[in-house]
């Protein structure tokens, strides 16, 4: 990207350009590894062919039915759960700010809940991601108000504790008012995540509020570089941080509200990913946005394809991975800041 | 190129920061607002700055309200440096430094070669080259202190605001940043910085302007406005002044009894 | 704090005392009456509700389940009207001073606890298995509520239906798979599978050592290829995630060697004389695959 005349000011180990293929590259790799995954053997060359000829076979079927929309849409979750961690934590200025903690996944889960189980998804499908957005867009309003930016560590995880706590509680709630009698147990699904059996119908409805938000995020990147300094200075290099803060609460709401209201809430993405990826883009904010995004899509995909490998039934949640993976990052997270205070 | 503040007040809440202040700044001239703590300088700094609107008065840019000239093309125009130095991120000093390009960024484009050759300018002026792959954590704090002000440099504005940029530096790296925007001023930027230092105050600014209580107490040249008298006034303490080898300084000696009938 | 946990613990204790004082006075009646026609039956569980009443006279029931209410639920929905209620509680139950209390194996567990140990009579009904349970099981509920001769009448009607149906054709079966909320489908030994077989149809779970009861990727369902595939729920309730998977696009895109059958649950969740409709439906779709030429 820089001019190779004048003498470089980055001493990454790879260039910005050069990481983003590295991460789409294995995105693209992850995906059709997802595809080849399944509870029974397929043939994708085969069932590719058919499709593209038009041949009505069962493994046409099963990969344009079953296969590819379970990718498909853990690319694009995991895609936007990276790209808003890594926005949060841009704006909020804190390395843990991201939407499990901070609560914006519950909130997304207490709006598709509702719109799902009383009934508002069967007359209007469009409900159910403006549902997730609209408890996810709340969310962000609500921490905004009580944390801000630059709100300490503590009084932003209290934040996270309360939201998560009261939108959890209230979706309970209205799980157990549901009508149907399978709904109180289905709190796991919304807890954990999942994204078995999602039919491409979710894809349609999700991608396009997803990709909206993944734009309002990017725009945010060069504010997020700015604040770096502290608001003030992010003010003096030209920002105006009220719009700044709007665009990620929409674009946060967007992207994460969709996401949610397709497959639950998928813990840990947005923490780990922006974290272990940050050090590669020289710790710059602007530049983990996309990078975020990709490392999400490739995190989630691979977690997918691990719980269809396990031999366990029914199939495990998709949260239950990502848990396993991100609660120990967390543990190395607080260790080493405690050694940093010492 | 000139900045001019006019009746500039300021309140929070009740309590009144700034009376009625005027203010005027021109290209190539360093202008040192001294005063006791909570006197207003900070806040007649970023009033100037643009980041805080006034209660009363306003500012003009070349005869241009602020508000008018737009927050796009006064990022241009007005660099600021923020008291304390924070930064988040422990990013490279080279990328750093190339964050005052920002108010020069373009949409979908990346670093131009003319912002390259900026923050090259920016960082020999504070001579931070040797710095170049360093992280800002492991800087020492006049290191740091360069390195913001290379970025403030690399805007390549008319005018620099700087908040206490000596606050927290050893004397060495005090005398290396005072000199660094006393060349600044001479290359035709306006500087008005906050200092709480007078020996320094009165060795490198041109003008001195000493608020205390939200009101100019006495502006002009460093021997005017730093005689004992307003200098007890302002700051209730007995200040010693003298010259060595041609250079002035002032120690605080005592504290001055209050006025009868004043807390 | 102290203070407030020293002012609990005599009211606790003479709070346990009326109420063990309460539970003695109610039993005395139990103790006295005699053997012989229940006359304050309660019925803890949807399938011994069912039972209940199309056996018992409407005068001996004190209280049935809210269930038998629901008409997604209940086959038996004319029948409960008008009768009081119960929600499966014990507090409920105690009140009514039943000489008999009926309950399912799986429901209810503490109010069966509860009664069982203050010495109320309680009857357990098992789940049935096959289709030589569903005659036990109405025999042994007339007995119980003093009508073995609606008990003999209801299981020959089931009889002369079941033979109305007939045998399936000799000759290779269709295949069939039950699809249930979430995946589950059934396996060898359990009642569905014995109506599955009697309709004609060979259930390809029985032949996956599955167990009982477990659950299937919609992916092996689809690829499954049976002839007939059972959706065992209503899609047309209240929406769930368990039940919306039985709306899957897949499933409606499964081409027309498929035939998908929908069957409400109530038919055969219960095991009595209803699973006769079920066999029949089930007998008809056989009979549909074999038509339409396209069994094996």
């Amino acid at each position: 990207m820089n001019s190779t005349t004048v003498p470089e000011n980055r001493v990454e180990p790879i260039g910005y350009a050069a990481l983003l293929v590295m991460l789409l590259v294995a995105m693209i790799a992850a995906l059709l590894a997802s595809i080849a995954t399944g509870y029974a053997p397929l043939d994708i060359g085969a069932a590719a062919r058919d499709v593209l000829h038009g041949n009505d076979t069962l493994s046409a079927l099963v990969l344009v039915q079953l296969r590819l929309p379970r990718a498909v849409l853990g690319a694009l979750v995991g895609f936007s759960l990276g790209i808003t961690g890594a926005a949060m934590q841009g704006l909020l200025r804190n390395p843990l700010a991201e939407p499990g903690i901070t609560g914006v996944t519950s909130a997304a889960s207490l709006g598709a809940v509702v719109v799902f189980y009383f009934g508002l998804a069967g007359i209007l499908p469009l409900a159910l991601p403006l549902g997730g957005i609209a408890g996810a867009g709340l969310s962000t309003l609500l921490l905004y108000g009580v944390a801000g930016s630059g709100a300490s560590t503590m009084t932003l995880i209290l934040a996270g504790v309360a939201i998560n706590s009261f939108f959890g509680a209230l979706t309970t709630l209205a799980l157990n008012l549901s009508p149907n009698p399978y709904a109180v147990s289905e709190i796991i699904f919304w807890l954990l995540g999942s994204l078995s059996d999602r039919s491409l119908q979710y894809v349609w409805l999700v991608a396009p509020m997803m990709l909206a938000g993944w734009l309002l995020l990017l725009m945010t990147g060069p504010a997020l570089d700015g604040l770096s300094l502290g608001e003030d200075t992010a003010t003096s290099l030209g920002f105006n941080l009220a719009r700044v803060r709007l665009l990620l609460i929409a674009g946060t709401a967007l992207a994460v509200g969709s996401a949610v209201a397709a497959t639950g809430s998928i813990a840990f993405i947005g923490l780990v990913v922006p974290h272990l990826l940050r050090p590669l883009v020289g710790h710059r904010p602007s530049r983990l946005l996309l990078v975020s995004g990709l490392g999400g899509a490739t995190l989630t995909l691979l977690a997918d394809i691990i719980v269809r490998l396990l031999p366990v039934r029914p199939e495990l949640k998709l949260g239950v991975v990502t848990a396993l993976i991100g609660a120990p990052f967390l543990f190395h997270l607080i260790w080493r800041l405690r050694r940093e205070d010492r | 190129m000139k900045l001019e503040a006019r009746n500039i007040a300021v309140s929070f809440g009740q309590t009144a920061v700034l009376r009625s202040v005027d203010l005027a700044v021109a290209s190539g001239e360093m202008v040192g607002l001294i005063g006791p703590n909570g006197s207003g300088k900070t806040t007649l700094l970023r009033v100037l700055a643009n980041l805080r609107a006034p209660d009363g008065g306003g500012v003009t840019l070349d005869g241009r309200d602020l508000e008018a000239v737009g927050e796009r093309e006064l990022s241009k125009k007005i660099a600021y440096l923020a008291q304390g130095g924070d930064v988040h991120w422990p990013m490279r000093v080279g990328a750093l430094v190339g964050l005052g390009r920002l108010p020069h960024r373009r949409a979908f484009r990346d670093q131009a070669d003319s912002d390259t050759a900026a923050i090259e300018r920016a960082m020999y002026a504070a001579d931070v080259v040797s710095l170049r792959d360093r992280t800002m954590t492991h800087l020492s704090g006049g290191e740091r202190m360069r390195v913001l002000l290379a970025r403030a440099l690399a805007v390549e504005a008319s005018l620099l605001l700087a908040d206490e940029p000596v606050a927290a530096l050893d004397p060495l790296h005090q005398l290396r940043v005072m000199e660094l925007l006393r060349d600044v001023a001479r290359g035709g930027t306006g500087v008005i910085v906050v200092l709480h230092d007078l020996s320094l105050a009165a060795r490198f600014c041109d003008r001195l302007v000493l608020i205390a209580d939200g009101d100019i107490i006495a502006e002009g040249r460093p021997a005017d406005v730093l005689t004992p008298a307003s200098l007890a006034r302002a700051y209730g303490v007995d200040i010693v002044c003298g010259v060595s080898e041609g250079l002035p300084f002032y120690l605080p000696q005592s504290v001055r009894p209050p006025i009868q009938g004043t807390p | 704090m102290s203070q407030r946990l020293r002012l609990r613990r005599p009211f606790d204790t003479a709070f346990d005392a009326a109420l063990l004082v309460a539970i003695a006075i109610m039993l005395v009646p139990a103790a006295l009456s005699a053997a012989g026609t229940p006359k304050r039956i309660v019925s803890l569980n949807l399938c011994t509700d069912e039972l209940v009443l199309r056996l018992a006279d409407r005068s001996n029931i004190a209280s049935i389940t809210w269930l038998s209410k629901d008409a997604i639920s209940a086959n038996v929905v004319d029948l409960a009207a008008d009768l009081p209620v119960n929600h499966g509680l014990a507090e409920e139950i105690i009140p009514l001073d039943p000489d008999l209390i009926v309950a399912g194996t799986f429901t209810a567990r503490t109010a069966v606890a509860m009664l069982k140990a203050t010495r109320f009579p309680v009857t357990e009904f098992g789940v049935a298995h096959d289709i030589a349970d569903v005659r036990l099981g109405i025999r042994k509920m007339a007995a119980l509520v003093g009508e073995p001769a609606r008990g003999e009448a209801l299981v020959a009607s089931f009889d002369r239906r079941l033979a109305e149906i007939g045998t399936p054709a000799p000759g290779r079966r269709p295949t069939a798979l039950v699809f249930n909320a979430n995946g589950f489908t059934v396996g060898a030994g359990t009642l569905v599978d014995d109506i599955v077989t009697r309709a004609g149809l060979d259930n390809i779970a029985a032949h996956m050592k599955l167990g009982n009861y477990s659950q299937l990727p919609l992916e092996i369902a689809v690829r499954s290829e049976v002839d007939v595939l059972i959706i065992s729920a209503r899609r047309d309730g209240p929406p769930s995630l368990a039940t919306a998977l039985l709306d899957h696009p897949v499933l409606s895109k499964l081409g027309p060697k498929t035939h998908i059958v929908v069957l409400p649950t109530n038919l055969w969740s219960c095991g009595g004389p209803e699973v006769a409709e079920a066999i029949a439906r089930l007998r008809a779709a056989a009979q549909d695959v074999v038509n339409s030429g396209a069994s094996p």
